[in-house]
């Protein structure tokens, strides 16, 4: 707290942390894989470091008949295998004095009373004051029934805030009518789409690097930047989520979110503030502007058979689920531009695939060669282009390439890097993204959450991709596991004068 | 025989070959000034907090009994980064200073300051008002770390405290220790702004910063009852106890570690100081 907030001169300077209002989390799918690996790990991270209101409660809702106690013990496993941190006892019973669990089926109205009747007993005992935050973290089918049942249930008293988890539709109609039925019941202000992206350390520090430091701003630019290439790369394959990839496909799994957003991250023009609007408003500016130059510019691929870390690992087609002549597209490479003054003619090369070697998320600058450096050719063999390499994951960090002189006689050139490291520079560990998302959330700060323009914005480009795919029928599979991809997806940037980077 | 620096620079490249695939980062250059009736406490400190702080670290013994000299010491502290196979190191330069080179501190820390990075001293015990060592201290570091939990001489001992101020950024961790008891008595305004008697269980200059606080907040005369114990244990505002702040008190680490995230002058503990003599 900075100022004398409400007149009290006490706050004036004290280096508190902002603190959420007393509320109850109520969380819609609480049996799932999310809200074990995630979700409680997450809310524990913030008990054992004092960050939730001291006056808090969880409902968990799901169809699963078992007891709270059950529910509880089963949250509390998850926890042991997925929290950050330690197992403390007294923070897992501080947390756990405030659960309740609700058995339902989301359509039904007995349940839905049972809902209200643990928050109400949460805020008699716990004092949670009609607070609510509703955490959907169930599949897109079961999502227009609870959100109806709580815009019509909804309590004068108190606040009321919605997360709401991807995927956000299927393409922009879809999107649309969701945007509409949220829209029915809830404010914008009160919505939350999640993109956990938004919430890793990392992704915030593209903002800070582009615009608390001087040095950069001046050369964000089609002056001095050549082009730009991200990737966000996985190892694994689909992990058993056969029904929802099937339908989904690399394109609406992470292209349309993760990956727009760190496109939009990357090029947006400067904020005026850090407020949820200016931010977004930013981006969706970006997102406006995206266009690929057309079908020639997006490369598709599945993964065959092949080889993950010495591990002989199955094709997309042989996965538990996967039909054996399937079309999803398990990777993407694709040029992107950005219309504006900027961004004019720079390309922006994604791509994003499963089974590739690696889990690897990176964002690389790669600046204009020197014009004419003054050195012999021989000496210049080594010399490449700087490249400001944002890592995301792993390795958390920025990395600077230069040119440097070899010692010796002579003048040979190396590339060099500059490191940043997470890690090195802020011994703490990294919050999960999660972590700072349902905190966020809590407060009322919607700054890293996807407002509804973006997600408009996002599905038109996907759609536009989509469309141009119905004409042909792709040669899949047309990629090994383990390796960077299909091979005119080489072709599409080396078209270009230029190639991936090198891994 | 080489200088200091020159030693310091040689050790120091000797070392960073062995740890080659160490990454060397630094958000500080970190300047302790331990005693030798510090010297044990400092380390212990310290322990904690490198891997916390990654920093070139000048530990300065000074004992103007030993004959006149500098024995220099580096070694590099390396610490495997979470997630990764990749090691930080950050550098640690004991100086241990006899004779008369106690009374010149200055010119052996300054030539080892990395460049453009803020500089942090932390000064063990009841600094020297107006003596050499601390003035030159204070002239080339950015921010002063005191603990006047560690003092003899309170209140009067934060006269000359506040003669500082003006000159560099002074933080005290007697007063990081109290932030939770703030907390505490900030929620309960307003009932709070017509305190007359402020009783404290705990260090007397923990009790008397509380006091000053509260008086040049409110702007209002606030008597202290003061109960001697080595922790801050009860709070009571007008024989009313507040409750105590969530959570079990932080350690020498944390605090000092707290301390060197903050960077600029704090005027409410500055105003603190001033209403607690």
């Amino acid at each position: 707290m900075s100022s004398a907030d409400d007149g009290n001169p006490l706050l004036e300077g004290l280096r508190l942390r902002r603190s959420p209002d007393a509320c109850a989390i109520v969380i819609f799918g609480a049996t799932g894989d999310l809200t074990r690996r995630k979700i409680f790990p997450a809310l524990y991270a913030l008990a054992l470091r004092r960050l939730l209101p001291e006056r808090f409660g969880v409902v968990g809702v799901a169809r699963t008949e078992q007891t709270a106690k059950q529910w509880i013990a089963e949250m509390k496993q998850a926890v042991r295998e997925h929290a950050r941190d330690p197992f403390e006892a007294r923070v897992w019973r501080e947390l756990a004095d405030g659960m309740r669990y609700v058995a339902t089926d989301f359509a039904e109205d007995e349940g839905e009373d049972r809902v209200v009747e643990a928050l109400n007993d949460l805020d008699r005992q716990h004092g949670c004051s009609g607070n609510r935050l509703y955490y959907l973290a169930v599949p897109p089918a079961a999502f227009e029934t609870i959100v109806n049942e709580l815009g019509e249930r909804r309590s004068t008293e108190g606040w009321i805030r919605l997360i709401v988890e991807k995927p956000f539709g299927h393409d922009r109609a879809s999107a649309h009518r969701l945007n509409g039925i949220l829209q029915q019941h809830f404010t914008e202000n009160e919505i939350f789409r999640i993109d956990h992206y938004l919430g890793k350390e990392t992704v915030q520090n593209m903002l800070a690097l582009r615009f608390a430091n001087g040095i950069f701003e001046p050369i964000w630019n089609r002056q001095f930047i050549d082009h730009v290439q991200i990737t966000v790369g996985e190892s694994i394959g689909i992990e058993g989520r056969a029904a929802f990839y099937e339908r989904a496909g690399v394109i609406r799994d992470v292209f349309q979110n993760h990956l727009l957003q760190l496109v939009a991250l990357t090029a947006m023009e400067p904020p005026i503030d850090f407020t949820a609007d200016s931010v977004r408003n930013e981006k969706v500016k970006v997102l406006r502007s995206l266009h690929t130059p057309g079908p020639k510019s997006v490369v598709r691929g599945q993964y065959a058979r092949g080889y993950i870390e010495g591990e002989e690992v199955a094709g997309y087609r042989e996965e538990p689920g996967v039909a054996g002549d399937s079309t999803t597209e398990t990777y993407l490479a694709a040029k992107l531009y950005v219309d504006n003054w900027r961004w004019a003619d720079t390309p922006f090369y994604v791509r994003v695939g499963k089974r590739l070697p690696r889990r690897e998320t990176t964002i690389a600058i790669q600046f204009q060669r020197a014009p004419h450096p003054p050195f012999a050719e021989i000496a210049g063999e080594g010399l490449r282009p700087n490249v400001l390499l944002i890592h995301v994951q792993p390795d958390e960090g920025v990395s600077l390439a230069i040119g440097a002189k070899v010692p010796g006689a002579g003048m040979s050139i190396r590339t060099v890097h500059m490191d940043f490291l997470y890690g090195g520079a802020f011994r703490t560990s990294l919050p999960e993204a999660y972590e700072r998302l349902i905190l966020d959330a809590m407060l009322g700060d919607a700054t890293l959450f996807t407002r509804s323009d973006e997600v408009d914005e996002q599905w038109g480009l996907v759609d536009a991709i989509v469309a141009a795919w119905q004409r042909d029928r792709p040669n899949f599979p047309n990629y090994p596991a383990g390796s960077w991809g299909p091979p005119n997806a080489n072709e599409l940037i080396r078209r270009d004068g230029r190639s991936w980077r090198r891994h | 025989m080489p200088g200091v620096v020159a030693q310091v620079e040689k050790r120091l490249a000797e070392l960073r070959v062995h740890h080659a695939e160490g990454t060397r980062t630094s958000v500080m250059t970190h300047v302790a000034w331990a005693p030798p009736q510090w010297a044990a406490a400092a380390r212990r400190t310290l322990a904690g907090l490198e891997e916390l702080h990654p920093s070139r670290t000048i530990l300065l013994f000074p004992d103007a009994r030993k004959a006149d000299g500098i024995a220099v010491d580096v070694e590099l502290k390396c610490f495997t980064i979470p997630g990764s196979e990749r090691e930080v190191c950050s550098e640690v330069i004991k100086l241990r200073l006899g004779g008369k080179r106690t009374r010149v501190p200055g010119s052996i820390v300054q030539p080892l300051l990395i460049t453009d990075l803020p500089t942090f001293c932390r000064w063990r015990g009841l600094p020297p008002w107006g003596r050499p060592e601390l003035e030159q201290l204070v002239d080339v570091c950015d921010r002063l770390v005191v603990d006047s939990s560690e003092w003899r001489g309170l209140p009067g001992a934060y006269t000359k405290l506040a003669a500082l101020f003006d000159r560099i950024a002074v933080s005290d961790i007697a007063w990081g220790r109290s932030v939770g008891w703030r907390g505490r008595l900030v929620s309960l305004w307003p009932d709070v702004k017509s305190i007359t008697t402020l009783s404290v269980t705990g260090p007397k200059a923990d009790a008397l910063l509380l006091a000053g606080w509260l008086r040049s907040r409110l702007r209002r005369p606030v008597r202290l009852s003061h109960r001697s114990a080595t922790e801050l244990e009860r709070i009571a505002v007008d024989g009313e106890p507040v409750p105590p702040p969530r959570g079990a008190a932080l350690s020498a680490s944390d605090l000092l570690s707290a301390e060197l995230d903050v960077f600029g002058r704090d005027p409410i503990y500055e105003a603190a100081v001033t209403a607690a003599r």
